[in-house]
């Protein structure tokens, strides 16, 4: 069984009866790989379909999350569930509790730090006080407004007024949470999240290729979020000072929010701000700031200055890409594609109307970049699939197309371990329109194929 | 990804029930357990077949037993048709399974853990009928269609999946509109099964509940069965416990009863 990854929360779905030993079967060891290797920062295993569970049922699930805190320290636990299944595992584990309880996985996407949504106002109630306060330190980092209630009939007294809250949250316990240097995209800025003391470890956790590629994809916004930072050391420095020095060469702006320097020299922060990473008090400084936000460069993407050209190696694994391309807009739409025109040249849109745009970036053994895009009816009817009915929700639409994009991605990844080459794909971005696309690709060369799908012409650009 | 015409295409393949068979269930509907036997016995493969999954252990005959006309005798007329049917739909699985790690073995377990324990489900509701009884048959035809469908777009159907909780009946539905379940009614009017059966199976799906009060209780019954077995080690790693989506609170208002029933503590 595979875990469903999104937003960085990777959810396992069993669904009946677990029941004795037979629940491990759920879980391979490439299931465990596979979802850790998608840089899920929050592995659950969602109750929602199941109807009956016993001790040993969820014993499997529970080593499972054992083996993965060894290996990424990711926030670990059982969500979807009611009151009685909570009141049931709380007394199967009662003092051996060390992975988290989620009455549902909106209230766990909460507690990640990949979480998108923020501000959110939530009613929190829990009967151990140490958990209150951990839930509400936790919800506080997170940048949402967390409402305390001491008593039950409190709780229930204020659950009851109707659209106070975003989110109400009983039934919850918080095991141990992440560490790892998690990583959330807001608009166009790159959000890592960092924990407790940074020393030499940072080089080992935070993923270096990631964030090059990230860069050459075209973000120019990275922002270090160090609310839970408790200090910093020399070796931590000089990782920072030459990330900082790298983004430089692509015109990137790094900051640091929410970083205090009680128990970390002072001079440290001169010495980062001579590099260049920039320090604000709050998050809200930046992401409130429209007019900072396309300063530092979240809005409008400077062009990369050392454009790199298409190589051999990229060339020859063409026809990979389009063939992920196009079986995964075939399938989603179950419409035919015909190929029109195949040009090495920049990319060429003629028809800027009703058009949006998706890419994600790869990197390992090959490194590049695959655009593609649709006119608005092909991306809605390619995500109906998904979505479940048609929609007029941009919004939804582009989210969706997130996921479309995904899939070429990890298409592109099969495809290309058959024939023995290993890449790593970056999270996917989408454009509202042309020209916020054009902002990152203008001037680099690739190749344009053109597809018609019913008759729509369809563009895949793949560049470096 | 899949089209109605493949699935049209589908449809079309799926052979008639051989001569002998059809013989041999009419003389079952005709209560003559002597020459449902007699014709039966024309049917090697169908032969071998009862042999094999009436001395499974599930079914708790103490000795082999290995004569038509002795299995049809032991079984009876409504569980012998039954047996029949389990026959026919196995002339529909694949050689090799692709999309679900199957053998012709355990999907023979397969059938015979869900006709077994179909038996004491309908023997708790009291219900004596053969059309009934024999519904169970048509339930693991969702199970084929899907492997008949899928199977050539495994790693499409896994990345799909890698990104949105979607089961395979959805997808299919989502693209085609048409679901496993109408494609299994359609193999029983092929095999001209009795009405009864594909309505259950259809209230089994979930998804669809019938107004007919009956036809709904034992839809609810057979969904949740159906997850009972596929929650079992050999179906989770057969990769069957999410082929399609188990519907909760279709079957609440009889769980505590199906727990009873099943033994489970």
């Amino acid at each position: 069984m595979r875990a469903v990854v999104k937003n960085g929360i990777g959810v396992f779905h069993p669904q009946g009866f677990l029941d004795g030993n037979e629940s491990a079967t759920h879980l391979s060891i490439e299931d465990i790989e596979a979802t850790i290797n998608n840089n899920a920062v929050m592995i659950l295993v969602s109750l929602k379909k199941v109807i009956f569970f016993n001790r040993n049922g969820l014993d499997a699930f529970v080593k499972m999350f054992k083996k993965v805190r060894a290996q990424t320290q990711a926030t670990v636990g059982f969500c979807d569930y009611d009151s009685k299944k909570y009141q049931t595992i709380l007394k199967f584990y009662n003092n051996e509790l060390n992975f988290s309880l989620f009455q549902t996985q909106e209230i766990a996407s909460l507690f990640a730090s990949s979480y998108k949504n923020k501000n959110k106002n939530v009613l929190l109630y829990s009967e151990d006080k140490s958990q209150r306060a951990a839930m509400a330190i936790e919800l506080h980092d997170n940048g949402h407004n967390p409402i305390v209630t001491q008593t039950y009939e409190e709780f229930s007294q204020k659950s009851e007024a109707e659209n106070a809250y975003d989110e109400i949250i009983t039934d919850t316990y918080l095991g141990q949470m992440g560490q790892s240097v998690a990583t959330r995209v807001t608009g166009n800025a790159i959000i890592y999240t960092l924990t407790s003391f940074l020393d030499t470890d940072i080089s080992d956790t935070f993923n270096i290729a990631y964030h090059n590629n990230s860069l050459n994809v075209g973000f120019r916004l990275f922002i270090f979020d160090c609310y839970k930072v408790v200090s910093m050391n020399i070796h931590a420095l000089n990782f920072f000072s030459k990330l900082a020095s790298s983004a430089a060469e692509y015109n990137a702006t790094i900051c640091f929010v929410g970083m205090t320097f009680e128990k970390t020299p002072k001079s440290f922060k001169e010495t980062l701000e001579d590099s260049g990473i920039m320090f604000f008090p709050q998050m809200d400084d930046i992401l409130k700031n429209k007019e900072l936000l396309e300063e530092l460069g979240a809005s409008s993407a400077a062009v990369v200055k050392s454009k790199r050209m298409l190589n051999k190696a990229t060339v020859s694994e063409l026809p990979n890409f389009i063939d992920a391309t196009v079986a995964t807009i075939e399938m989603m739409t179950n419409a035919k594609a015909v190929k029109s025109d195949v040009q090495i040249q920049e990319i060429t849109i003629k028809n800027t109307d009703d058009m949006i745009g998706s890419s994600i970036g790869y990197y390992g053994d090959l490194d590049g970049m695959v655009v593609l895009v649709f006119p608005l009816g092909i991306a809605k009817k390619a995500c109906e699939l998904l979505i479940g009915e048609s929609t007029q929700d941009i919004e939804l639409v582009l989210d969706t197309l997130a996921e479309l994009v995904n899939i070429v991605g990890g298409k592109v990844k099969t495809l290309l371990g058959d024939h023995n080459i290993n890449v790593d794909i970056t999270l996917p971005r989408t454009y509202p329109n042309i020209e916020s696309l054009m902002e990152i690709i203008e001037g680099k060369k690739g190749v344009q194929v053109d597809l018609l799908f019913n008759q729509e012409k369809f563009l895949f650009f793949l560049t470096r | 990804m899949i089209t109605p015409d493949k699935i049209n295409a589908f449809i079309e393949r799926i052979p008639p029930a051989p001569q002998a068979l059809q013989t041999t269930l009419r003389h079952l509907n005709a209560q003559d357990l002597t020459k449902a036997a007699t014709s039966a016995k024309e049917d090697l493969a169908l032969n071998a077949y009862l042999k094999n999954i009436v001395n499974k252990p599930i079914f708790g005959f103490r000795h082999e037993v290995s004569d038509i006309s002795q299995i049809f005798g032991i079984l009876g007329v409504a569980k012998s048709q039954q047996a029949v049917y389990n026959y026919m739909l196995t002339l529909l699985s694949p050689d090799k399974w692709k999309l679900f790690r199957l053998t012709k073995s355990s999907f023979y377990n397969l059938q015979a853990e869900l006709t077994a324990n179909w038996q004491k489900i309908l023997k708790h509701l009291a219900i004596e009928d053969k059309e009934i009884e024999s519904s169970i048959a048509l339930l693991p035809a969702s199970i084929i269609v899907s492997e008949a469908l899928f199977n050539e777009k495994i790693d499409d159907v896994n990345l799909l999946r890698s990104v949105n909780a979607i089961d395979l009946n959805t997808i299919l539905k989502r693209l085609c509109e048409t679901d496993l379940f109408d494609i299994s009614e359609k193999i029983a009017h092929k095999w001209e099964m009795d009405p009864k059966t594909a309505q259950i199976v259809q209230a089994a799906s979930g998804i669809k509940p019938s107004d007919d009060e009956q036809i709904n209780l034992l839809g609810k019954w057979m969904h949740l069965l159906l997850f009972f077995t596929l929650s079992k080690s050999p179906y989770v790693q057969a990769g069957l416990n999410d082929f399609i989506d188990f519907q909760i609170e279709y079957v609440e208002s009889i769980y505590s009863e199906f727990m009873e029933v099943m033994e489970i503590q």
